[in-house]
């Protein structure tokens, strides 16, 4: 007999503790405790019974387990913020006494903590870390398009504003960005970073109106971190496409408020490369020690000729060897820091899949880099040949994003800041102007706005997302715009996708057209009419209308070969004053468009509907045997999914539905 | 008067003794009648009187100007030769003493010669001015020995220096209860143990008298230790005026009180330092081992290997940090799910079918923040120029990062599958065949009122019901037509058809009674031998004693038996006790011979086992708890099912003891049957459900079967095929196949094949039984409705 255990002492939920007693256990403030959680990425934990974990009490109230409470407890971190307890209190006190070279001395040795190895612990390899930046880069945004606040200090929003730059020159720099979107919340983005979908959303550019509600402490620990790991993460990006980091600031082309380009890339070891000409000429250039100008092609064509001498085959075009020796100085050199030119790679480069002989069944064919690199929607450079220039109320740093990521020259009024590589519109180069204006009336179009294309700036994004260059007919100035759609997809399969077609669709614009034409030979009758009695206009006019309308109906609902309705489908034309002439006329019509239902209901229930009535019935019944055979759980799973599948099914019906209303209206408003 | 004030409460006295130290005796001058002349309370009095007399005599108003010289000089003429001794002495000492000395001198009254054994202890003969209160000071002789001054204090009189007011007090009883001495003509005793003899007390009318006479009578109150009236003193008066006033008691107490200044102010600054101690050499000399330390700090220095207010070195902010290994061993916390990506409906320009109506925007509006699955409504702009900044962003994202570190993550597998490939896969219900898929024939019973009961004979011929009104109903399966029909008046609560295949005969159940009868157009040979069985000859000897017994049995009489109305009446009733009721069910054992009757009866009388062949019936049980619902003979072995409310119990009737108690999970058992094969049972019940039991898996049900949806009555195995069927409430009839095998690792196979409607619901009543037909190679069934109608199904 071993000794009784105490109750709650074994089992997994002794194993959890609340956060209240996590808080007693690391004696730090709820504050600090909070802090260190958001730093260490320690999130509560759901015990398996709630209850016995909290030794009967069912308060709702948070559990962490008890190793990541032990894991805080030797975070070197929870030293520093102590250290930094008694820093504040001696601090106050010299300040309070006014003794103002102890304070400095104070504040110069003030404790101060990196957060470089929680950055580690947590994303112990990089790409774990590029996995999780869309939420660090989405704070950043925020961070960066948010005003001064007296709860939040400048610095952090300089670091913001500083790290939504380099992010942004990385992505145009590396053309990795894949896809955009312009909700109502703000600008998606997508960008595709070493083989990652990094996705963030900005705010548009509008005075951020700050709730009262916002808890600025657990924003404040956030972005602490946020500002650590995108740091890291930034300087390996830079560090692997060849730049320095962090990039230098310009301050005079700050100061003039061209925004992004105020930072300027620096090769490692290098100049700082503008980015203008690299964009213009397109093709990478070395610039060597002697003076002379390599290509890129140059180089590939050294590196396959210094391949080919190991394998003693020396005929090569040119003279490789030359192209090789400053080759061999300018390797420290980062040769590229495009992205990869995919025309440039050399046949050699091609993986060739070696079939085996004796089981020819398994091909095992794996996607290359160059198979990669021409799959759809990677084309970055969509936007090469054009030049744009941005008019003053289109939003100028999306645009310039955007386009600058395929490829494009963007150019800006002066009123949208400083900077700008094309002065103004009536530039030659320009082919595109973003506008977002109305056409203003009986404007006369000038020559020049002849010769170049006025596109919405939907036009831009759209075109971004479809990976081609959409006509500009369609988003031209004034025009009204096509929907714009989400690049991310519709819901999930199965969902509403409103680019496919919807069943039932043309039917209803048939009838519409039916009806249309009804209308149109109705309206020639009463023209006819009116020919023979010019004097008896709208009253008898309506009346007529009225009369064979009811008609109309009153045969199209009963049969018309049906001789009691006919008969007093007849009486009632008479009441109402109608030709008999006239009335036969209707009547015909009508019976014709019932036989055509008739034709086509005959149909229908001959062919599908009855069968499959009873098919769904007899469905229906089975699935309800087996249903009873399912578990109770089970069967309530089953349920909820079906209810789930059903919901869905009703909203695409709802929307299709929608969208058959819709185009009717306009097929009709529009005759 | 009210008041009764101590005589010797050291409350009066403190002041007063303070005041007397720097106050010169003026009380002295009032003639003081009262005066007892015992220590501190003629003092504090005294006192006291001495500050409410300032104002009215002159001659002390001017002692109060000069206290010190006027209390000295008076005192010095007015007292005897020692005080004046001691105030000259007193000169002699120091001119700081001077002031204290003179205030002590004021108490000569007190003083007392020392006793001349204590002097010549002394040697010196001094004398030494005493105050109470206050220990005198010494005085400097020139010692004898040495030739130097040296102090001398005075001896320890214990009298004087001991706190002792209350010894002068005439009465040395001390502080009893004065009432002791109620009954004894004295009050107490004197110092000399002489006895204090009461003081006499006049009557009321001396009282008065004294009261009239004595001004001064209202200033009196009475002291118990004298036992008579006391006279306040001024002071006392004074006091208690204070106390009423709520001033401070003390006479002599100033609460404004010039300030003394004793450090500032001319001359009377503090010589520092106030010691003439020499400065300790550490005070002005460099200490040797921090000259040291800071030499060899020096000698750094100058080295080279410490150097001064040297920038920190700056590690680079930002480094290359995945280029080295992991430190941690720990895996780094779960990754948070990702935002969902936004779809169509959010684009500043969504198609127009994603637009909300005017009634959604209307439903939108009108649910709270919380309710609100999304923070906002599609909406369209026509220019992305008049597209507003979002005012749920930074909510938004705060969201987020709550939900980052604040919500537990856990790792579910979200289901990706068609619900439909959950169902279990079953054998197609035509593979199955037979099972009764059609209603072949409908036999309605005249009068409407519900068919309660249906039985069909072994041979399937016959279908007997029978119905509320107390009409059984002898039919042909086949084509349904009457043959015969028996009135019984009373309602009927079972039939139930005898299973052996040589006789033909069927019971019914009515009120306490149980009737058999037997079928007409019977071959002869089946009929005479039913006869036997139910009209033999002679009748079997009775089984045990001969008493009364509860139940009776009575056949007809043997010339009735040869007439042709053989099947008009019963040929044997069996007569229940009285208390019995109406028989819910009959059933009969494999055999034929034994049959068991359940009553609604409450006890022992529920159950009844008959035998027919020996007119023998016999309960069961003594006593059973709770209501019995069935009961059912096992197949082939010696058991009895009994079903009560929620349980099934499995007893040995040979060993007469409980096997099994089956618990169903049922809250109400309607009906129950058992598989041909005796290791299966399925009991139905009155909430919708039916349980299949695994007689050798335990005692739970296998599977629990919830399909119907209203009460079941009636289960029912078919004998011979692997089909049972359930009748229910809700009008319909369920086929199920059910196929059990005959080793113990298979599972029963259950597919429910199919449901058969058509019965009528009347009143909530549905199928009230069900029966499967035997005997011709068919699989039919035979059901009978609360819509009085009894139907054949067909395969």
């Amino acid at each position: 007999m071993g000794r009784e255990l105490k109750k709650g002492t074994k089992g997994p939920n002794s194993k959890y503790i609340t956060r209240t007693k996590a808080i007693r256990k690391l004696q730090i403030s709820l504050n600090d405790f909070r802090r260190l959680c958001i730093l260490k990425g320690i999130v509560p934990r759901e015990p398996p019974s709630r209850k016995k974990a909290n030794h009967g009490n069912t308060a709702p109230t948070s559990f962490y387990h008890v190793k990541d409470i032990t894991y805080l407890a030797h975070e070197p971190i929870i030293a520093k913020l102590r250290e930094h307890k008694i820093f504040l209190r001696r601090m106050s006190r010299a300040m309070g006494k006014q003794e103002w070279g102890r304070a400095k001395a104070l504040e110069e040795s003030r404790p101060r903590y990196t957060l470089d190895h929680i950055v580690k612990e947590r994303y112990p390899t990089f790409i774990d870390a590029l996995r999780d930046i869309d939420d660090a880069l989405c704070c950043v945004v925020l961070g960066a398009s948010l005003s001064q606040h007296r709860r939040i200090p400048k610095a952090d929003l300089d670091d913001c504003a500083r790290l939504a730059a380099e992010w942004q020159l990385y992505v145009t720099h590396t053309r990795s960005l894949r896809k955009s979107f312009l909700s109502i919340k703000g600008v998606y983005y997508q960008a595709e970073v070493q083989g990652e979908n990094v996705t963030w959303v900005e705010p548009y550019q509008f005075l951020q109106k700050i709730p009262m509600d916002v808890d600025f402490r657990v924003m404040r620990s956030f972005l602490e971190f946020y500002k650590t790991l995108l740091g890291f993460v930034f300087y390996k990006l830079y560090t692997d496409a060849g730049l320095v980091y962090p990039p230098p600031l310009d301050v005079k082309k700050e100061a003039a408020g061209s925004g992004v380009d105020a930072y300027r890339l620096q090769p490692v070891g290098g100049a700082p490369v503008d980015q203008e000409e690299t964009k213009t000429t397109g093709k990478k250039k070395v610039e060597l020690g002697g003076g002379k100008v390599l290509t890129g092609r140059q180089v590939q064509k050294a590196i396959v000729s210094m391949e080919v001498d190991g394998e003693e085959t020396e005929e090569v075009e040119g003279n490789p060897k030359d192209v090789a020796a400053p080759l061999a100085t300018a390797k420290a050199v980062p040769t590229s820091t495009q992205a990869l030119d995919t025309d440039t790679l050399p046949s050699t480069e091609e993986f060739i899949a070696q079939p085996s002989k004796t089981d020819p069944s398994t091909s095992s064919t794996l996607l290359t880099l160059h198979a990669l690199a021409n799959l759809p929607n990677s084309n970055t450079k969509l936007f090469e040949p054009y030049v744009f220039f941005v008019s003053r109320e289109s939003p100028r740093h999306i645009l310039e994003f955007v386009i600058r990521s395929f490829g494009g020259v963007v150019g800006w009024p002066a009123s949208c800041g400083g900077g700008s590589p094309i002065e103004s519109e009536d530039d030659e180069r320009v082919t595109h102007v973003i506008i977002d204006r109305p056409l203003p009336e009986g404007g006369v179009l000038s020559e020049g706005r002849r010769r170049r294309k006025y596109v919405q700036p939907q036009w831009v994004v759209d075109s971004v997302n479809a990976g081609k260059v959409l006509l500009e007919d369609a988003y031209a100035q004034g025009r009204t715009l096509p929907p714009h759609l989400s690049p991310f997809g519709a819901e999930g399969e199965g969902a509403y996708d409103p680019l496919a077609p919807v069943p039932g669709m043309e039917e209803a614009l048939r009838e519409v057209d039916e009806e249309m034409e009804d209308d149109e030979e109705d309206s020639e009758d009463d023209d006819d009419m009116e020919m023979e009695e010019e004097k008896e206009e709208e009253k008898t006019k309506k009346r007529h209308r009225r009369g064979k309308k009811a008609a109309a109906s009153a045969v199209n609902v009963s049969n018309p070969t049906d001789a009691d309705a006919v008969r007093k489908a007849e009486l009632e034309a008479e009441r109402l004053g109608i030709e008999p002439a006239e009335f036969d006329k209707v009547l015909e019509k009508a019976a014709k468009n019932k036989n055509r239902d008739v034709e086509e209901e005959e149909g229908d229930d001959e062919d599908d509907e009855e069968p499959k009535k009873i098919e769904t019935t007899k469905g229906a019944s089975e699935e309800n045997m087996a249903k009873m055979l399912l578990s109770s759980k089970k069967r309530k799973l089953y349920n909820l999914m079906k209810r789930t599948n059903a919901r869905k099914e009703e909203e695409k019906v709802k929307l299709q539905k929608k969208k058959i209303e819709i185009a009717k209206q306009k097929k009709k408003s529009g005759r | 008067m009210a008041p009764k004030l101590p005589a010797s409460s050291k409350g009066f006295q403190r002041p007063a003794k303070r005041k007397a130290e720097s106050e010169p005796e003026a009380g002295r001058v009032e003639p003081s009648e009262e005066w007892t002349g015992f220590g501190g309370e003629g003092e504090g009095i005294e006192m006291a009187s001495d500050e409410e007399d300032t104002g009215e005599s002159a001659e002390s108003s001017d002692v109060e100007e000069f206290p010190e010289i006027e209390a000295a000089s008076s005192e010095e003429g007015g007292e005897d030769e020692d005080t004046s001794e001691a105030g000259s002495e007193e000169e002699d000492i120091s001119a700081e003493d001077e002031e204290e000395e003179d205030g002590e001198s004021a108490q000569e009254e007190d003083e007392i010669e020392p006793p001349p054994g204590d002097s010549a202890l002394m040697g010196e003969g001094l004398k030494w001015d005493r105050k109470p209160g206050s220990y005198p000071d010494p005085k400097v002789i020139k010692s004898s020995i040495t030739g130097e001054g040296k102090k001398v204090y005075p001896p320890i009189e214990p009298e004087y220096d001991s706190d002792s007011s209350t010894e002068d007090d005439p009465n040395r009883v001390g502080r009893i209860p004065m009432h002791w001495y109620d009954d004894l003509p004295h009050i107490g005793y004197d110092i000399n143990g002489k006895r204090i003899l009461r003081p006499a007390k006049g009557d009321e009318l001396d009282k008065f008298l004294a009261a009239v006479e004595d001004p001064t009578s209202w200033l009196s109150g009475f002291d118990h230790t004298s036992q008579k009236d006391t006279q306040l003193t001024e002071e006392e008066l004074d006091l208690i005026r204070r106390l009423q006033d709520a001033e401070v008691p003390d006479a002599s107490y100033n609460p404004y009180e010039d300030t003394v200044e004793w450090f500032t102010g001319e001359g009377k600054q503090e010589i520092m330092p106030l010691t003439a101690r020499p400065e300790p050499k550490s005070r002005w000399q460099p200490s040797k081992w921090e000259k040291q330390k800071i030499l060899k700090i020096v000698r750094l220095i100058r080295a080279g290997h410490i150097v001064p207010n040297k920038p920190k070195a700056k590690q680079p902010q930002w480094y290359s940090l995945w280029s080295t290994e992991a430190e941690t061993s720990r895996p780094p916390p779960l990754v948070a799910p990702k935002v969902p990506l936004p779809k169509h409906a959010e684009s500043y320009n969504p198609p127009e079918e994603y637009l909300p109506d005017q009634d959604e925007i209307d439903k939108y509006e009108d649910l709270s923040d919380d309710e609100k699955v999304k923070k906002y409504l599609p909406k369209k702009y026509d220019a992305l120029r008049h597209v507003p900044a979002y005012e749920h962003f930074i909510h938004e994202r705060q969201n987020r990062l709550l939900d980052l570190y604040l919500a537990p993550r856990i790792r579910r597998v979200k289901l990706h599958i068609n619900p439909d490939s959950m169902l279990p896969s079953l054998p197609s219900p035509q593979s199955l065949r037979p099972f009764p898929v059609f209603e072949a024939l409908k036999m309605s019973g005249g009068g409407g009122s519900r068919a309660r009961c249906v039985s069909v004979s072994p041979d399937g011929v016959w279908t007997v019901s029978g119905d509320e009104d107390g009409v059984v109903r002898l039919r042909e399966t086949f084509v349904g037509r009457e043959a015969a029909r028996w009135k019984l008046g009373k309602r009927i609560g079972a039939v139930e058809w005898c299973p052996r295949k040589d006789v033909s005969y069927f019971l019914v159940g009515i009120e306490d009674e149980i009737f058999a009868f037997m079928p007409p157009h019977l071959s002869p040979a089946m009929e005479s031998a039913t006869l036997d069985v139910l009209v033999p000859r002679s009748p079997p000897p009775p089984i045990g004693e001969d008493g009364e017994k509860p139940v009776k049995w009575s056949q007809e009489s043997l010339s009735f038996k040869q007439s042709a109305s053989t099947f008009s009446s019963p040929l044997l009733v069996v007569t229940l006790p009285p208390t019995a009721g109406l028989p819910k069910q009959i059933t009969f054992h494999r055999r034929g011979d034994y049959f068991a009757t359940v009553s609604s009866a409450e006890g022992h009388n529920a159950i009844w086992i008959h035998q027919a062949s020996k007119r023998h019936s016999q309960s069961p049980f003594k006593k059973i708890k709770g209501s019995i619902q069935r009961v059912l003979f096992h197949p082939n072995k010696p058991h009895f099912f009994v079903a009560t409310q929620r349980y099934v119990s499995i007893y040995d009737l040979s060993a007469q003891k409980l096997l099994k108690t089956l618990y169903t999970g049922s809250r109400w058992i309607s009906s129950m049957d058992i598989h041909p094969t005796g290791d299966h049972l399925i009991v139905g019940g009155y909430d919708k459900k039916l349980m299949w039991f695994d007689l050798d898996l335990g005692n739970k049900p296998y599977k629990v079967l919830r399909y119907h949806t209203k009460a079941i009555r009636s289960v029912a195995f078919s004998p011979n095929y692997p089909l049972f069927a359930s009748s229910s409430d809700d009008g319909t009839i369920q086929i199920f196949h059910a196929r059990v095998y005959s080793d113990l690792m298979t599972d029963a196979l259950i597919v429910p094949l199919k449901v058969l409607r058509g019965h009528v619901v009347l009143e909530g009543l549905g199928v009230m039984e069900l029966k499967w037909t035997t005997g011709l190679g068919t699989c039919w069934l035979v059901s009978a409705g609360a819509d009085g109608e009894v139907r054949v199904w067909c395969n």
